[in-house]
C-alpha cells in the first residue's frame, strides 16, 4: 500500500472513531451554551423557535434586569457561601482526616473512611428530604435540642437569615469524604521511605507534615480547590429537595434561580438564558483564575 | 515499627473526637431513618426517637405500590445501564483515536472535552431543556439518554485517552505491519487492555446516573419514564405528613447505592480519585 493510502485510511478511521462521541457531546454541551447566548439577547419566550411568531433581538436588557433583581444577588451570595464552605471546610477537614488515617494516627482508619465517604454515594434527593425531616420541627434535632433547652423553638427553616445554615451544614457533611479520598489516594503515592528517613533523622511529625507532605501535595491541593470552586456552582438537587429555595427564596442558588425563572410561575426564558450565560462565564473565569494561580505557585502531582 | 505518635495526646484526642463526630453524623440520621421506617405514621407522631413498639413492614409494601417503585427501578436501571455502556464504547473508541492516531484536529476536539470536565452542566439546564423541546425529544427516553451520554463523555474521554497513551505505540504499529485495520486493533488489542479504565468509568457513571435528578426532572413529565430520585421526591412531597411511608420510600431509594458502595468500596474510592483530575 502507498503511503498516501495509509494516511487516508488513518484519517478515515480517526473520524469514524471520534465523531459519534464528539457529536453527542457537542450537541449536549457546546450547542446549548451558544443557543442560550443567542436566546438571552432575544425576546423568545416559549413556543416554536423556527416559524411561529417572529423572535427579535432586544440587546442586553435581560441582563440589566437580572442584575437589578434582588433574588439574583441572594442566589449568588449563597453560591459564594457554598464555595467558602468547600474551600475552608471540606478541603481542610478532608486533608486532616486523610492525613491522620494515612499516618495511622487513629485506629480503624478504614472504617472512618467508609463512614465519612458514605453520604456522597446516596442520592442527593434522598439526603435532602432526610435532613429536611431531621431538622424540621417534628424531627429528632428538635427533640434533642429540647432535652438541653426546654421550650427551644425550632425556627431553622423559617428564619430567612439562618435558613441557609442547615443547607451549608449538609453540604459540608456530604462532600468532605470526597476530598478525604482524593487526598488519601495522593498521600499513598508519596514514597514512604522518604518519610521514614526523615523520622529516623529525628524530624517531628509536624516537620514531616509541613516539610514533606504539604509540598508533595501542593498540586493536589490546587486540584481540589478547582473542584471545590467549580463544584459550588453545581448545587441544585440538594437545595431543591431540602428547602426548594424557601423561606422567601432566601436559600436559592443560581441554578435554582434559573430553574424558577423557567419553570415556576410564568416562564421567563430570556432571563433563564441570561442566568445560564452568566453561570457559564463565571465558571470559565473561576477555572481560568485558579489555573493561572496554579501555573505560578502549584507543583505538578 | 517505630512509634509515630509524638503528636500531643490532646491533639490526638481532638482528632479522634472530630472523626467520631463525623461518623456519628453519618450513622445517626441513617439509623433514625431506618428505625422510623418500621413505625406507622401514628406511632411516629408519638414516638419520634425511640425503637418501634410494633415494628411493621406495612410502610414498605404500601410505599412500593403507591409510589410505583417497580417502574421507577426499571427506568433507573435502563438509563444507568444504557448510558454507561454507550459512554464506555464511545470513550474507548475516541480515546484510542486521540491517543494513537495522528490528526491536526486532536488538540481542539480533545481540548473541548477537557473543558467539559469542569463546566457545570447545571449552568445549561434550561437551554438544554429548550433544545430538547425544539428537536421534539421532550418526554422521550432518547431525549434523556443523549444528555446523559454527553454529560459522561468529558471524564470518559480524558481517562481513556490518558490510559491508552500508556499502551506502547509499538503494540499498535506491529499490528499495523501485520496488516490489521484500526477497528480490528481496537476490538482485539485495545479493548481487552482497556478493562481497568472501563471499570473506573462504569463505577463513576453508575453512581452519577443512578442518582441524577436535575435533568430527568425537567426533560420528562410522564410517570412511566420517571426514575427513582424524581419518583421519591414527588412521592414525599405528595405525602408530606405521612411519615411512615415517606421514610420507607427514602430507605428504598438509598439502599441500592449503599449496597453498591459497600460491595465496590475499593473500586469506587479508586474511581473517585482517578476521576478527580485537573482540567
Amino acid at each position: 500500500m502507498k503511503r498516501s493510502q495509509l494516511r487516508a485510511e488513518e484519517r478515515r478511521a480517526y473520524w469514524l472513531l471520534v465523531l459519534p462521541g464528539v457529536l453527542i457531546y457537542w450537541s449536549v454541551v457546546a450547542f446549548p451554551t451558544v443557543f442560550s447566548l443567542v436566546l438571552s439577547l432575544t425576546n423568545y419566550n416559549g413556543g416554536r423557535i423556527f416559524g411561529g411568531q417572529g423572535v427579535s433581538f432586544v440587546g442586553l436588557q435581560h441582563y440589566v434586569r437580572m442584575f437589578r433583581d434582588q433574588y439574583f444577588w441572594i442566589s449568588l451570595k449563597n453560591n459564594i457561601y457554598i464555595m467558602l464552605v468547600s474551600l475552608f471546610g471540606q478541603i481542610p477537614l478532608g486533608f486532616i482526616f486523610a492525613y491522620v488515617i494515612h499516618r495511622r494516627l487513629v485506629k480503624q482508619g478504614d472504617f472512618f473512611q467508609t463512614m465519612i465517604y458514605l453520604p456522597s454515594v446516596i442520592s442527593t434527593v434522598v439526603i435532602g428530604i432526610l435532613w429536611q425531616s431531621f431538622f424540621s420541627p417534628y424531627g429528632p434535632f428538635t427533640e434533642l435540642m429540647q432535652k438541653f433547652i426546654p421550650h427551644w423553638e425550632n425556627e431553622l427553616f423559617y428564619d430567612p437569615k439562618k435558613a441557609i445554615l442547615p443547607v451549608l451544614f449538609v453540604i459540608l457533611w456530604m462532600y468532605t469524604g470526597t476530598y478525604l479520598i482524593i487526598f488519601l489516594a495522593n498521600l499513598q503515592k508519596i514514597d514512604p521511605s522518604l518519610i521514614e528517613a526523615a523520622r529516623i533523622d529525628g524530624a517531628t511529625e509536624w516537620q514531616v507534615l509541613t516539610k514533606i507532605i504539604v509540598p508533595c501535595l501542593s498540586g493536589v491541593i490546587v486540584t481540589t480547590a478547582i473542584l471545590a470552586i467549580s463544584g459550588s456552582l453545581k448545587s441544585f438537587d440538594l437545595v431543591f429537595a431540602m428547602t426548594a429555595g424557601n423561606p422567601a427564596r432566601r436559600t436559592s442558588v443560581l441554578s435554582l434561580y434559573m430553574y424558577d425563572n423557567a419553570f415556576r410561575g410564568a416562564p421567563n426564558y430570556p432571563r433563564a438564558n441570561a442566568i445560564s450565560v452568566f453561570m457559564v462565564l463565571l465558571s470559565l473565569i473561576l477555572i481560568w483564575i485558579v489555573q493561572r494561580t496554579e501555573a505560578r505557585f502549584g507543583g505538578r502531582e | 515499627m517505630k512509634t509515630r505518635n509524638d503528636f500531643h495526646p490532646a491533639l490526638r484526642a481532638f482528632v479522634y473526637a472530630v472523626m467520631i463526630l463525623f461518623t456519628v453524623m453519618t450513622i445517626a440520621p441513617l439509623a433514625w431513618l431506618l428505625i422510623s421506617s418500621f413505625k406507622t405514621t401514628t406511632e411516629f407522631q408519638l414516638n419520634r426517637l425511640g425503637w418501634p413498639q410494633n415494628p411493621t413492614l406495612f410502610n414498605y409494601g404500601s410505599a412500593w405500590r403507591l409510589g410505583k417503585f417497580g417502574t421507577l427501578f426499571l427506568n433507573s436501571l435502563f438509563f444507568t445501564i444504557t448510558s454507561t455502556a454507550a459512554i464506555i464504547v464511545l470513550s474507548v473508541s475516541a480515546g484510542f483515536a486521540f491517543a494513537k492516531l495522528r490528526s491536526k484536529a486532536t488538540p481542539i476536539l480533545h481540548g473541548s472535552f477537557v473543558i467539559g470536565i469542569l463546566l457545570t452542566i447545571q449552568s445549561i439546564m434550561v437551554p438544554l431543556f429548550l433544545l430538547v423541546n425544539a428537536v421534539g425529544l421532550y418526554n422521550t427516553r432518547i431525549g434523556v439518554l443523549i444528555p446523559y451520554i454527553g454529560m459522561g463523555m468529558p471524564i470518559g474521554i480524558y481517562l481513556c485517552t490518558e490510559f491508552i497513551k500508556g499502551i506502547p505505540d509499538s503494540v499498535v504499529e506491529s499490528a499495523r505491519i501485520d496488516g490489521a485495520g484500526y477497528f480490528r486493533i481496537l476490538s482485539t488489542i485495545i479493548w481487552p487492555m482497556a478493562k481497568p479504565v472501563a471499570i473506573t468509568l462504569a463505577i463513576l457513571n453508575i453512581a452519577g446516573v443512578w442518582n441524577e435528578f436535575m435533568l430527568i426532572n425537567i426533560l420528562v413529565s410522564s410517570e412511566s419514564l420517571r426514575t427513582l430520585p424524581v419518583g421519591i421526591l414527588r412521592f414525599s412531597s405528595a405525602l408530606s405528613s405521612d411519615y411512615g411511608r415517606q421514610f420507607a420510600a427514602l430507605v428504598i431509594g438509598m439502599l441500592p447505592m449503599v449496597i453498591f458502595y459497600l460491595i465496590f468500596r475499593k473500586q469506587i474510592t479508586a474511581g473517585v480519585s482517578a476521576g478527580a483530575v485537573k482540567g
